[in-house]
């Protein structure tokens, strides 16, 4: 590795630029610039003022996918401006301004790209048109360039800042602007520093328990000892002996305990006697949970007369989202209107569920965003904004209220608990001629469902390939989860066509080559035998496996190589081949696929979440493991552009991962995983 | 109610505290320092790491009654404006993705760095083993760890 150039001022200066003036001003709304005079306001999303400043609303959450620095991009490209000028703020929650804000499914970018073009080529329409009357010329012979507009035949420059009062005149365009081609982007498909860096590396970067509130207060719950459990009483009296202890009252998920700093809190809630009917789910254990799914797996259909039959069930389990931040929400509740700073991955959601819930109109609910410290799926729910505000109405004050590690472990919505059933068969050449896959899943409150026909989504050409999903009656609540059912599916899948590649006496990279006539994916495998020395051998205690995943309008191919010396998996090295369709950010891009990689060694070696008397065991980052420095190995990105259409980069980097992971462990061992999380010794 | 006076950022700073609140707690409730965070309460993540007279310290960890007179560093501290080497590196290799632990990794690091300024791969996993980044960020951290002690 070389050294990195030290920064020089002038670069340095550049990456202050970017957060620049967002840099004493916090990074959402709320603590947007002041405008200074007329400012060119063509729609909700951008702002010039004429100081040249160019403030970018981010209306998707920015949870560490680096969505608040693509989205500035993409508008700022189309704007034609000055990136050094962009200030990108999260907006508000607000969807009649925003329209939805939800951000999941790997689809911020893919659904707001159109939109956000066009905002900028529009907001540049009128700019150059304010200059065109300026100077008395055609628009047509008018040129843009960087926060310029530029006449070249009479050698006239004005800055965007000079025009933002002028074109403040004129009327948006209507319809359709035309776009600036591809080719002449200077701004997206640039590797660009994320505009929060600054903020973070300081410490001065606002996660919504750091945000300074007048007469604030600091709340935590004690919650429910079991799902189902429901609350019969609490003796308080020793709680409100403890120092700093403001007040205790009943909220919906527990008793509150609120106080004048977090420490008083956390004593006086260990300090309440609550006591809880446990409920119906007190016998709930995950092998009772395991026993259910099972009773829903179905026959199999017949596999063709003399093909070679392969069978396997996979095991998943439950997986939290263990996000760094815990839940956490901060709210002002007042008679006539209600602030929060809600760390929500559904800011709109939030404003009309906060709304609903003190029976005021959403005009009067702000709902700042600050930054979310993680996300992954979990922050798509209310359950804690819920808690800040009734916490405040309450206690007639703004509230901090925090989730301890515990709380937000043991109260999540899971990944769903899952059995893969799988039954494939190879013919005598080595083709796979069937492949049958039931997916049973103990989805939170459901009730018995089991072998509704689904699509086989196959990334392989298979014939006779079926799928049914089912679900097991489970009082566990569930939720979505990085790349939500990929995460199993395609992991088992990809482990599966291993055996199946196996079976067929072939190369597993080449067994997937052979039976994809997906071009995009047929260019990531060459891409990965290639990047990966695929065929070039390995030392004797290095094994190396591969898994593929189509997906979110991206394709990947990853190769791992581990060793299993001494009972432990140990990860050598990742080589991640993508598609990403098309990048508008390099960096997020391979930031994506880094962490990515570093969940899929996590799940396939450490995580797990178990339960017993119907609650979650698990409460903390040493009982549910996760991959730590000296667990993640080199992880190698390596990216081709396939689709003139940016893929979903949030979920795409995940399903490969895993199931590249137990292949290596069947190359190394002999013995395939059947169970996530792997224990080497459990292997048969 | 007891009163310490510890020495937080070269300055001394007077907080009345009961003796058994962690130091995290007195930073960001008190002190209004909010760049250290609360992650896991049990020293297990990182995300609240400071430096304890110079050497990296899980601030849930320790409480108010036991800080001393030790000079604590937080991330307010390290520099008042992101011109710490590590932070320059941070920047320059793009390490943060949400966030969220950042400032604990930093400081961890700088810790290190104070010690070892050239860190072998294994140095840099022993320094950062009780460290959790749930983006996984790793693979830049390491590189951002190397770049400023190998510039020296």
């Amino acid at each position: 590795m070389s050294a990195a150039p030290q920064l020089s001022r002038r670069s340095f200066l550049a990456v202050i630029g970017v957060g620049g003036a967002s840099f004493a001003l916090g990074n959402f709304d709320g603590l947007a610039p002041e405008k200074k005079g007329a400012s060119l306001e063509p729609n909700a999303f951008v702002r010039l003022d004429p100081d040249g400043t160019v403030t970018i609303w981010a209306s998707k959450s920015e949870m560490g996918q680096g969505i608040k620095t693509g989205l500035a991009m993409i508008l700022a490209e189309q704007m034609d401006c000055d990136w050094t000028k962009v200030v990108a703020l999260q907006a508000d929650g607000n969807g009649a301004k925003y329209g939805r804000q939800g951000t999941g499914g790997s689809g911020s970018t893919r659904s707001m790209m159109q939109q956000l073009s066009q905002m900028g080529a529009s907001a540049r329409s009128m700019l150059v048109e304010a200059a065109a009357a300026k100077w008395g010329v055609d628009k047509a012979t008018c040129r843009t360039e960087n926060g310029f507009v530029h006449h070249d035949a009479t050698k006239k420059s004005i800055s965007y800042g000079d025009l933002a009062s002028a074109a403040s005149e004129l009327a948006v365009p209507a319809g359709n602007v035309p776009l600036k081609p591809r080719s002449e982007f200077r701004i997206v498909g640039k590797p660009t520093h994320r505009v929060d860096n600054l903020e973070v590396v300081t410490g001065k970067a606002l996660f919504a328990q750091d945000v300074q509130v007048e007469g604030a207060a600091y709340g935590v719950i004690s919650r429910r000892p079991a799902f189902g459990a429901t609350f019969r009483s609490v003796d308080d009296t020793e709680a409100r002996k403890v120092p700093g202890v403001i007040d205790v009252f009943r909220v919906s998920s527990g008793v509150a305990v609120i106080a004048t700093n977090t420490w008083a809190a956390l004593k006086g809630r260990e300090a309440l006697k609550v006591q809880w009917d446990i409920g119906p789910n007190a016998n709930i254990d995950t092998a009772e949970l395991r026993k259910r799914l099972s009773e829903c797996l179905g026959e199999h259909p017949a596999a063709p007369s003399g093909s070679k039959v392969v069978e396997a069930v996979f095991d998943f389990p439950f997986l939290a989202h263990y996000t760094m931040e815990p839940m956490n929400a901060v709210a002002d509740v007042k008679p006539d209107r209600c602030t929060v700073w809600a760390p929500s991955q559904s800011p709109d959601g939030v404003q009309t569920q906060v709304a609903r819930m003190l029976g005021l109109d959403a005009s009067v609910v702000t709902v700042h965003v600050p930054l979310l410290g993680g996300g992954f799926g979990r922050r798509g729910a209310g359950d804690f904004v819920a808690d800040a505000v009734e916490a405040s109405r309450q206690a007639k004050r703004p509230v901090k209220l925090l989730w301890t590690r515990d709380d937000d472990m043991r109260n999540d919505g899971y990944r769903p608990m899952s059995l893969h059933a799988m039954r494939g068969a190879v013919d005598s050449s080595g083709k796979p001629v069937m492949f049958n896959h039931q997916f049973i899943k103990a989805q939170g409150g459901s009730t018995r469902s089991a072998g509704n026909p689904a699509e086989a989504r196959l990334l392989y050409q298979i014939p006779n390939a079926t799928q049914m999903n089912g679900a097991a009656a489970s009082p566990i609540p569930t939720g979505a989860w990085r790349s939500v059912d990929h995460s199993q599916v395609n992991v088992a899948i990809e482990c599966f066509i291993d055996e199946l590649a196996h079976a067929a006496g072939k190369d597993p990279l080449q067994f997937r080559r052979e039976n994809t006539a997906n071009p995009r994916m047929l260019r990531m495998l060459d891409l990965a035998e290639e990047k990966s020395g695929w065929k070039n051998p390995l030392p004797p205690d290095i094994s190396r496996g591969v898994a593929c995943f189509d997906g979110y309008g991206g394709r990947t191919v990853h190769v791992v190589e581990l060793s299993t010396d001494g009972g432990v998996v140990k990860l050598h090295r990742i080589v991640c081949c993508l598609d990403p369709g098309y990048c508008i950010n390099p960096k997020s891009v391979e930031a994506q696929m880094q962490g990515a990689c570093v969940d899929g060694i996590s799940t396939a070696l450490y995580a797990e979440i178990t339960i017993k008397g119907g609650a979650v065991m698990q409460s903390n980052p040493l009982d549910y493991g996760w991959a730590r420095m000296h667990q993640a190995p080199k992880i190698e990105v390596h990216v081709v552009e396939g689709d003139p259409q940016p893929a979903g980069m949030g979920e795409t980097g995940y399903p490969g991962v895993p199931a590249a992971i137990a292949n290596a462990v069947f190359a190394a061992t002999g013995k395939r995983v059947r169970k996530f999380p792997i224990r080497l010794a459990e292997l048969e | 109610m007891p009163e310490y006076t510890i020495t937080v950022n070269g300055q001394q700073r007077k907080v009345e505290a009961v003796p058994d609140m962690p130091l995290l707690w007195v930073l960001r409730d008190l002190l209004g320092l909010t760049g250290a965070k609360y992650g896991c309460g049990i020293g297990a993540c990182g995300s609240c790491s400071v430096l304890f007279d110079g050497m990296e310290l899980k601030s849930c960890q320790i409480p108010i009654s036991e800080v001393g007179t030790a000079k604590v560093t937080t991330i307010e501290g390290l520099s008042p404006d992101g011109s710490h080497p590590l932070q320059k590196a941070w920047i320059e290799h793009d390490v943060p993705q949400c966030g969220y632990c950042q400032t604990g990794k930093i400081m961890a690091a700088a810790g290190l760095l104070a010690d070892s300024p050239n860190p072998t791969d294994a140095d840099i996993d022993a320094a950062l083993g009780s460290h959790v980044c749930r983006c996984g960020t790793y693979t830049r951290m390491r590189e951002a760890i190397k770049a400023p002690g190998r510039a020296k």
